[in-house]
């Protein structure tokens, strides 16, 4: 079972993706903050990370950036309700950048993709 | 006491002494009957007969009837010196104006025996008065227009008018310097004999006064008279000194030509456009810089130009000069207050926008988190009543009302975005053509039929496609939505100055007064599913393109969108 790192600051949210996420298929870890999320990346090494942008004491830009120091080959999408952000270069780092919808469908399509591709290079490697 | 031989020969003396003056002397008895006059008064009136034993009145020429109005009349009962002045008109062209002293001549007891009569020749002193008044006229003419183009024709018309400087033809010039050049701009006068005859019977019985022919030649110039046009084709470079009109401007001198035609010294160029043989031209100088010249010349009455005329034009010519100056201070002002207030109007525009959309952006982003808990919890609800058809509605009509907000939401965030142009050289004509191939089908489907009335040869655009595909794509929207029942859009483009202009003419509802003026405003909107949004943005992409945006609309009557983008040089 893939492991995604959820992180967001809204409760409601969270709940909301916890939940659609796991009628996926998926196990659903959180981080509130940037700075939980780094913790928990390393706590619990997700096979994807969900990433909100604006949240208290660490943005989710920063924070994404050193997730990325750390594990270099892990998915990132950017989920926010801001489209700006997209103009921040810092941005481009991230695999894919989706606006908040109610509908989660773009978000889960994204999410499968990434995994797919993921297992698809690990594959190549140990072959 | 005089010695005996000077009282002998007084006679004598006095009449070569009176000879000698610039006065006429005429003794006269009670009854105003000359009885001595010296040599100079003949000449003075003109006289071929010998005045003595003639009445005053015959050899003087006057009118006057009383004692009221003659002053040597007036002499008599008074018993003091009187003064008069009289204009003799010989004919059209040569007024002399004379002044006549009374003097009173008494007996021992008091009682006047005669009346010496002294008659001084003043119509050189008249005239200059009289030019000075004009030119103190014409000044305060020229002070009082503003308008550079009226300014230059009053100018002309005030060399021309015979009440004026009298001239029969004016022109005037003016220097390009970026182009180093000298063209005729304007020119005023009639452009063969038998005009010149009407015109000027018509103008000596029409108007009496300067004023008032000018008001009248104000308001008609003709912009296609022969000489107007003559003069329009002129331009000599400022190289070729020998051209009359270029050397009268490099030397800042008045020239008068007397034998143009004849004059191996000069070039011909100018001379056979002017087309006459004796001309002057004066320079316009202004702060020691010559900025045109006025030619001027008597082509029809051969009347040869006096120097006193040149004189008079010439000082003419400074004040006109200087006149041109200010309305063209004034021009140069009234622009730039133009631009400044427009300057400031898109400041505050602009500043408005940026407030709008960073709130709009904040408002959004607040309200988008919410909608995305609020959609997808009832999406869930959706999943887990599958056998509850009630609750699967009323979580539908959420989903839906969620939908709609959230569409909302990405216009108002398009807004707050602030995009930079991201400019390429384009036809117009092939932006409007792709912008109507977007909704092509949409206006066959409620009958709207497009017009387009392009110009095509017309210049290139700096612009950014998308965003000017944007702003047609709005304005063209707003149109199908006031045609619900069908109608014409009628797309014109065309060069208009610095500008190309985009007409967008629909043949909907049109708008009040009111909502034109709010139009522009972010968030004013009068349909039940628009945002308020698609005018604004519009306008902040043309401003941006440093382009601007008309509307004309009368209710009932369709509207009119006139979009205007800088061609770049």
């Amino acid at each position: 079972m893939d492991t995604i790192l959820l992180v967001e600051d809204d409760k409601n949210q969270i709940l909301l993706y916890e939940q659609e996420l796991a009628i996926e298929g998926y196990k659903v870890v959180t981080a509130t903050n940037g700075i939980e999320a780094i913790e928990n990346a390393r706590y619990f090494k997700p096979d994807l990370v969900v990433m909100d942008i604006n949240m208290p004491m660490m943005d989710g830009i920063e924070s994404m950036c050193r997730i990325l120091s750390e594990h270099k080959n892990i998915p990132i999408i950017i989920n926010t309700a801001y489209s700006n952000y997209q103009n921040n270069f810092m941005s481009w780092s991230a695999d894919a950048y989706i606006v908040k919808s109610s509908d989660l469908k773009e978000l889960k399509d994204k999410i499968k993709e990434l995994l797919n591709k993921r297992k698809k290079n690990d594959n190549d490697k140990t072959v | 006491m005089l010695p005996d031989i000077i009282k002998f020969r007084l006679e004598d003396i006095i009449n070569n002494i009176s000879d000698l003056g610039v006065a006429g002397l005429a003794l006269l008895d009670h009854d105003l009957n000359v009885v001595w006059a010296n040599r100079t008064l003949s000449s003075i009136l003109k006289l071929n007969y010998d005045p003595v034993g003639k009445s005053c009145r015959e050899i003087f020429d006057c009118e006057c009837k009383d004692k009221n109005s003659c002053a040597t009349l007036k002499v008599l009962s008074s018993g003091r010196k009187q003064y008069s002045e009289v204009q003799l008109s010989a004919d059209k062209d040569t007024r002399k104006y004379l002044q006549n002293v009374s003097v009173p001549i008494k007996d021992e007891k008091g009682c006047i025996t005669h009346l010496l009569k002294i008659t001084t020749d003043i119509t050189l002193k008249e005239e200059k008065i009289h030019q000075y008044d004009l030119l103190r006229k014409l000044a305060e003419l020229m002070q009082g227009t503003l308008q550079i183009d009226r300014l230059l024709h009053l100018i002309l018309t005030c060399v021309t008018a015979g009440t004026a400087l009298g001239f029969n033809r004016a022109r005037l010039f003016v220097v390009d310097p970026d182009r180093n050049i000298v063209f005729g701009k304007m020119a005023v006068g009639p452009s063969d004999v038998a005009e010149a005859n009407k015109i000027w019977n018509e103008i000596a019985h029409k108007y009496k006064m300067l004023e008032d022919l000018i008001k009248a030649s104000e308001d008609n110039y003709q912009y296609d008279s022969p000489l107007h046009m003559i003069t329009r084709l002129m331009a000599y470079s400022l190289d070729d000194e020998n051209e009359v009109i270029v050397s009268c401007i490099r030397k800042k001198k008045v020239i008068v030509e007397r034998n143009a035609f004849n004059n191996p010294n000069i070039n011909k160029n100018f001379v056979n456009m002017i087309g006459s043989n004796e001309f002057v031209c004066v320079p316009l100088i202004v702060r020691d810089k010559a900025i045109g010249a006025i030619c001027a010349d008597n082509i029809y009455s051969k009347k040869p130009i006096r120097d006193e005329m040149v004189m008079l034009l010439s000082t003419f010519a400074n004040h006109a000069a200087l006149a041109i100056e200010n309305a063209d201070a004034y021009k140069t002002l009234e622009k730039k207050i133009i631009q400044l207030k427009d300057a400031q109007e898109r400041l505050v525009r602009s500043e408005k926008l940026a407030v709008i959309g960073n709130m709009a952006g904040y408002i959004a982003h607040e309200i988008r988190n919410p909608l995305v808990t609020i959609g997808g919890f009832a999406r869930s609800i959706i999943r887990e009543a599958t056998d509850n058809k009630t609750i699967k509605n009323s979580a539908e009509i959420i989903i839906d009302e969620v939908n709609r907000l959230e569409k909302i939401l990405a216009v108002v965030m398009d807004f707050s975005k602030v995009a930079k142009p991201a400019k390429v050289k384009t036809q117009v004509n092939e932006i409007v053509d792709n912008t109507i191939s977007l909704m092509e089908s949409y206006f066959k489907n409620i009958g709207i039929e497009v017009v387009r009335k392009y110009e095509l040869m017309i210049p290139d655009i700096v612009v950014d496609q998308d965003q000017i595909r944007q702003v047609f794509l709005n304005i063209f929207k707003n149109a199908a939505e006031s045609m619900q029942n069908g109608g014409k859009l009628i797309i014109e483009t065309s060069k208009e100055d610095e500008y190309v202009r985009i007409n967008i003419t629909d043949t909907g509802e049109g708008m009040d007064a009111d909502t034109i003026e709010n139009i522009f405003t972010p968030f004013y909107t009068k349909k039940r599913e628009g945002t308020g949004i698609g005018l604004a943005v519009s306008q902040k992409i043309v401003d941006d393109h440093e382009g601007f945006i008309k509307v004309k609309s009368e209710l009932n009557q369709g509207a009119t969108f006139s979009i205007f983008l800088p061609v770049k040089k």
